[in-house]
């Protein structure tokens, strides 16, 4: 049995669970605003006639009526402002992990579980900052970056430990317990250590291929600058220049605009370094990818069909990650305005939120103590419970002192 | 008159019974040393006391002293009585011989009715000897089957041990084999020797003997030598060729004087394949090809670094996971793979927490949409 590279791939968490249709990741998202709003309407109907309840009772009591407040229907977030809401916060964690000092693949990690547990999980239902501060704590974990979660707390002003753990089981339950993101990175290192391969006429051919690795460099070298220029002939040192500027763009594309897409659901870690390469240095990009099948090569066989179909997906991508022409097009002033503008957009989105807020889910530190063994009113136990709790630990203690440890559970009798 | 035959009449009881108790060799009665323990030997099965063993046997073999019995005897093989009858001490100990000789089981046979033929043979055998006849003819042919089959005999002897300690046994049947190979060998040397050390005194009495050329009647008897140990190294080493599974002796053996038939043929088991760890599985690499080494500032720090290479850390380890992770998933069409499956549980558990909607939660600890 093989193992190739895609069949690595193929067997991850990442593409078995988290890979999706752009179709099916639209509707995954309806889906999910729809659960949550029924969710959120549900709960503030239950909630406003229990306080009906009570108020016609005092009402009975005092013979004094007080108006309803609570009488609106909530007005709840649609698929695009939730969208606006997340991004706005995978934003949010990316400042974050930079203020921090997070290594790019901790940030990165964060990020995508955030956009993995808003998949399935409404903004409505779970507030994104409080999310937002534990996905980042637990990406720390997961990509073996060390910090105590006090010192994580701490640099957070307004946050407390119970704070950044209380979501924490929630998360990895949204994630479905699989933490294994595949991040680009490692992936473009490897493309620009072949590159530079390449580029000195060092590198080692596939068998397939039936070229030389002196002439690879031969064609490298001559590579025109802009795809459609002319071919131009550069030496060897101002080759690695290149790649290295290209790699140093495409690696600052995989940092922001990739995790901050959804890139990551819709295209594999290898496309998605190759498009932001694409991006970086379109006429490197298509040379590396080209050099990857055989020289000539017919479109009507299997492997171009393939060579197209992967430049095409690769095409796709970039124009995902690629920042919005539009935009690009606008002067200084007009990038700021529109900054402003979204900032105020999101503003008020989260206005809006404030009043669509699933009243169940609103105090996480509190439904977190709630699930614990040891939960009670207001933190303490009951006092037969704790009484009866304290005599059985005293009881295994001194047995536990004994010589021959504790006595053996009898026959037929729980242990 | 009829006292003596009173006496006669009473006497074999009362004999009997101080025969148990009185050494046959040296007379001396329990009566007078309480302590007098009475060993048997199963060459003759004939009673003496324990100092009668050690006063005639400790200097080594000797005869029975038991008028009429000739047997040589030795003084490891006495041994106290375990039955009171005598007769059932000696069928017990012949039963016990025979069954280690014909330890052949059920399993060894195509069908019960070659198995109950085996057995009967093995009876024929068993009842002979106990009731001695034919006795000469009946050992010289169970002599016979017990040398040629003895490797067979040996592994059946640890596949019922195997049953009860399988590991134990397994070593002892190995120790066995070892030693009966070391054994083949050593006579085979043997052997050899004597042969050389004859021709060279055939050679020597020739020189002697005759009147011919020296050299050549050396160089003559040198290579008939030679011929000989090379025919012997030859069988030799087919004979060490031959498994313990195809010596030869499998079925029953026609040459023997015992005919079994419809003896399974033993097959062995196939030789064990060499662990794979993977599981059958093997990296192959489609889209790259790595090098020994890229000549790279980023790896060549890493390099010289004692801090990674000390820990036995490998940079090509870094290069080979850095391309792979470059091109896992390079020909994998999202849109194309996925398309097709249901996503996941996804709409199930959509509908789940929708109903979870109208009315009581769930479940207290699972409340989300999983």
């Amino acid at each position: 049995m093989r193992l190739t590279e895609d069949e690595i791939y193929r067997s991850s968490t990442q593409f078995r669970l988290w890979s999706f249709t752009p179709e099916a990741l639209a509707s995954l998202r309806a889906t999910t605003n729809s659960t949550a709003t029924q969710r959120v309407k549900a709960a503030v109907k239950r909630l406003r006639e229990s306080r009906n309840q009570s108020e016609t009772n005092s009402e009975a009591e005092n013979g004094t009526s007080t108006p309803v407040i609570f009488n609106r229907e909530p007005d709840c977030l649609t698929v695009e402002e939730e969208m606006k809401v997340v991004e706005a916060f995978c934003g949010r964690a990316i400042v974050l992990g930079n203020v921090l000092e997070f290594p790019s693949n901790v940030i990165a990690t964060g990020v995508q579980y955030l956009r993995r547990f808003y998949l399935f999980n409404s903004p409505m239902t779970y507030e994104p900052k409080s999310i937002m501060l534990s996905a980042m704590f637990l990406a720390n974990k997961i990509e073996d970056n060390k910090m105590e979660c006090a010192d994580y707390a701490a640099r957070i002003t307004g946050t407390t430990k119970e704070q950044v753990l209380a979501p924490e089981f929630l998360i990895t339950q949204a994630l479905r317990f699989t933490f294994d993101v595949r991040h680009p990175f490692r992936g473009l290192q490897g493309g620009h250590m072949e590159m530079l391969a390449i580029a000195q006429g060092k590198a080692a051919v596939l068998p397939y291929v039936e070229k030389t690795a002196a002439e690879f460099q031969q064609e490298m070298l001559e590579l025109p600058t802009q795809p459609g220029g002319a071919a131009t002939k550069i030496t060897q040192r101002e080759l690695e220049k290149r790649l290295n500027a290209a790699t140093d763009k495409a690696r600052d594309t995989l940092k922001s605009s990739a995790i901050q897409s959804d890139a990551y659901f819709l295209y594999t870690p290898s496309q998605i370094w190759l498009a932001a390469y694409l991006l970086a240095d379109e006429v490197l990009a298509l040379f590396y990818l080209s050099s990857k099948f055989p020289g000539t090569i017919d479109a009507e066989t299997p492997t171009g069909i393939a060579k197209l179909k992967i430049v095409a997906t690769v095409r796709a991508c970039a124009v995902l990650l690629a920042p919005d022409p539009a935009l690009q097009k606008l002067s200084a002033e007009e990038k700021e305005a529109k900054r402003l503008e979204e900032i105020n957009e999101v503003k008020a989105i989260h206005v809006k939120l404030r009043h669509c807020r699933d009243p169940d889910k609103m105090d996480l530190v509190k439904l977190n103590k709630a699930q614990k063994r040891d939960a009670g009113v207001e933190g303490k136990l009951e006092e037969s419970v704790a009484k009866r709790r304290k005599l059985e630990r005293e009881k295994n203690e001194k047995e536990a002192d004994e010589f021959w440890g504790p006595e053996l559970p009898k026959n037929g009798k729980k242990a | 008159m009829s006292r003596a035959a009173q006496r006669s009449g009473a006497a074999p009881s009362k004999r009997a019974q101080e025969d148990g108790d009185m050494c046959p060799v040296c007379k001396s009665a329990r009566y007078l040393n309480p302590d007098m323990r009475f060993l048997v030997n199963p060459e003759c099965y004939h009673k003496m006391c324990e100092s009668c063993v050690d006063r005639r046997f400790s200097q080594g073999p000797a005869a029975c002293p038991i008028a009429g019995c000739k047997r040589t005897l030795r003084k490891a093989r006495f041994r106290t009585q375990t039955f009171e009858d005598i007769k059932v001490e000696r069928e017990v100990d012949i039963r016990r011989e025979v069954a280690s000789v014909f330890n052949r089981e059920e399993d060894d046979f195509e069908t019960l009715q070659n198995y109950n033929d085996y057995l009967e043979q093995v009876e024929n055998v068993t009842w002979n000897l106990i009731n001695d006849i034919d006795v000469e003819d009946t050992r010289r042919k169970m002599d016979a089957y017990k040398e040629e089959n003895r490797r067979q005999i040996t592994r059946n002897q640890s596949n019922a041990a195997q049953e009860a300690i399988s590991r134990k046994a397994r070593e002892e049947e190995d120790h066995e084999l070892t030693r009966l190979r070391r054994a083949d060998a050593r006579r085979e040397d043997e052997l050899e020797r004597q042969e050389k050390s004859d021709a060279r005194k055939g050679i020597i009495n020739k020189l002697a003997t005759t009147k011919g050329d020296a050299a050549s009647i050396a160089r003559e008897g040198r290579r008939a030598e030679l011929k000989k140990s090379s025919a012997q190294r030859v069988a030799l080493d087919k004979k060490r060729d031959g498994d313990v599974f195809s010596s030869g002796t499998e079925n029953g053996d026609a040459s023997s004087a015992f005919l079994f038939k419809g003896l399974k043929k033993r097959v062995a088991p196939p030789p064990e394949k060499p662990y794979d760890p993977y599981g059958g599985w093997s990296a192959e690499k489609e889209y790259f090809s790595q090098q020994d080494f890229y000549d790279w500032d980023y790896l060549s720090n890493a390099r010289t670094d004692p801090r990674y290479s000390a820990g036995g850390y490998d940079i090509n380890d870094y290069c080979a996971r850095a391309l792979c992770d470059a091109f896992s998933g390079f020909g994998v069409f999202i849109q194309d793979e996925v398309s097709g499956r249901d996503l996941g549980s996804t709409p199930s558990m959509a509908t789940t927490a929708a109903a979870a909607v109208g009315g009581e939660r769930v479940d207290a600890k699972m409340d989300d949409v999983f």
